[in-house]
């Protein structure tokens, strides 16, 4: 985390803002604002539930790319031929961009939780699953003679030679799902109005409570920003379990 | 196995067993839905997808929602572009200002993309400045990102060599250190590129009711899956082929720089 210096701007311009501003404005409601339509809320019991299905949904879609993702990709990492195989497809299916999934869940599945998670589990499983394979597929050669040397079972090659080469771009490809979980999940919500943060938003914005539409925006921003540090803490912890290999360095 | 990899880069060879997967998949989706054994109401066979392909591009909506998304993905895009390369210049060679910037830009860049969506409808209703609203502010941050890195990585020899020439810093700036990060910056268009072609869809699903985002969800609601699924396949389709055309044109301005982009892969 950048020198917290580096907020000045951020807080300069909200504290003009505030002090600045001519009157009540409809369009630019001044930060206090914010803050008083954000208690409102809690205070109205909205916020809570909202808040809770937003967070289960997003936590739950991501647990499930994660466990599909990582296998799926070790498996299609692993076996070449299989790989090569399902390339092109796979290739299409990542252009497909996952605000685009959500329509066509809605008409398969219907509108209910049961979609609202397949659809985030979905979007989350691409960058998972594509980071996974690609670095189950690119292991060191050396490692492959090193196998061979203690005449290692698929399975001990997959536990203790794929899996620690494919933690780290495992680890990125979370990193990447994560903003893309939270995008879709809000989408959901907001396509459907099923219970959440973005149902929430979508209603203000319709109801022109544009205090309120501000809270929420700083509310969504702070869970982004949460969400990624945790992952960073996560992430230096993992890593130092299971350092990335930089190749063989023969001394 | 080791053998395999001597081989080098296999991009050449063919990959039949992949086109002959893609092909067998398409094949058996619709020899399932012919002989009923898949019986979703809402999931059309790849021929009825087909015709109706053939009646969008007959009434010229394809093209119209195409050119649209387009529009607002090009008009993002070079905005995008245009802000983040100013601003990472500026910022890049001034470590003053990037300490008192950087922990503004970690806390704003997190920031969901749809979460802009409410404010901007607040503002601009269902128009073209609430789309760009949303494709511009996230679309920015690749491209600035990776111009102050692309700052940060030039060997410091290159700049010595244009303080050894007394050039001014301006034009050490832009003589020396833009060129040395071009592909640094080509990385950062391309991300920001594929990224703003799925905010102007987005835009479009909750936003402004134009382009491809709005005909898929139209067709949704009206029930036509098959229509549907044409718009979806036309969307990834042309996610393809604006990186292929920027790969193409990068490396006819930056031939050195996009041979940096064809190794790159998210």
């Amino acid at each position: 985390m950048p020198p917290s210096r580096g907020l000045l701007p951020l807080v300069v311009v909200l504290a003009a803002w505030q002090i600045l501003a001519p009157g009540p404005s409809a369009y630019f409601p001044v930060p206090f604002e914010w803050w008083k339509a954000a208690v409102a809320l809690w205070n109205s019991g909205q916020l809570l539930p909202a808040s809770a299905a937003t967070m289960t949904t997003f936590a739950e879609g991501l647990v499930l790319a994660i466990a599909i993702g990582g296998a799926l990709g070790v498996a299609i990492g692993t076996w070449r031929p299989v790989g090569r195989a399902l390339g092109p497809l796979l290739e299409f299916l990542r252009a497909i961009p996952p605000p685009v999934t959500v329509p066509i869940a809605t008409l398969l599945l219907g509108y209910d939780v049961r979609m609202k998670l397949t659809v985030v589990a979905l979007s989350a499983l691409w960058p998972i699953l594509l980071n996974t394979s690609s670095a189950a597929a690119r292991i060191e050669p050396l490692l492959f003679d090193v196998a061979r040397t203690f005449r290692l079972s698929t399975a001990r090659w997959i536990a203790q030679i794929v899996i620690p080469s494919a933690v780290p771009s495992l680890l990125l490809g979370i990193r990447v799902a994560l903003p893309l979980a939270i995008v879709v999940t809000l989408l959901v919500e907001m396509l459907t109005s099923l219970p959440g943060v973005g149902a929430l938003m979508m209603q203000s914005q319709r109801n022109f409570q544009s205090a309120q539409v501000y809270a929420l925006l700083v509310m969504v921003g702070l869970f982004g920003f949460l969400v990624n540090d945790l992952f960073a803490i996560v992430e230096a912890v993992v890593l130092r379990r299971w350092p990335p290999r930089g190749g063989f360095r023969p001394d | 196995m080791i053998q395999g990899r001597l081989f080098g880069s296999l991009s050449f060879r063919p990959n039949v067993a992949g086109l002959v997967t893609l092909t067998a998949c398409v094949l058996a989706w619709e020899m399932a839905i012919r002989a009923g054994a898949i019986q979703y109401q809402y999931l059309p066979a790849p021929s009825a997808i087909a015709f109706g392909a053939g009646e969008l591009i007959a009434s010229g909506e394809l093209l119209d929602a195409t050119l649209h998304t387009l529009e607002s993905v090009f008009l993002g895009w070079a905005a995008a572009v245009g802000a983040g390369l100013s601003l990472g210049l500026v910022l890049g060679s001034s470590p003053l200002l990037q300490r008192y910037t950087l922990a503004t830009i970690e806390v704003l860049r997190p920031m969901p993309a749809i979460a802009f969506v409410p404010v901007a409808l607040l503002l601009f209703g269902f128009s073209m400045e609430t789309e760009l609203t949303v494709i511009i502010l996230p679309s920015l941050w690749p491209v600035l990102i990776n111009t102050m890195g692309g700052l940060r990585e030039v060997h410091a020899r290159l700049s010595d060599v244009g303080r050894t020439f007394r050039l001014s810093h301006a034009a050490i700036l832009c003589k020396v250190m833009l060129p040395a990060s071009t592909p640094a910056i080509m990385v950062g268009a391309r991300v920001s590129l594929t990224l703003a072609l799925v905010l102007a869809v987005l835009a479009e699903m909750v936003g402004n009711p134009a382009g491809l985002g709005y005909a898929v969800i139209a067709q949704q609601q009206a029930l036509r899956p098959d229509l549907m699924f044409v718009y979806v396949v036309v969307i990834g389709l042309l996610g393809l082929m604006l990186n292929v055309v920027l790969v193409g044109a990068a490396s006819l301005c930056f031939p050195a720089a996009a041979a940096a982009l064809k190794g790159r892969r998210l």
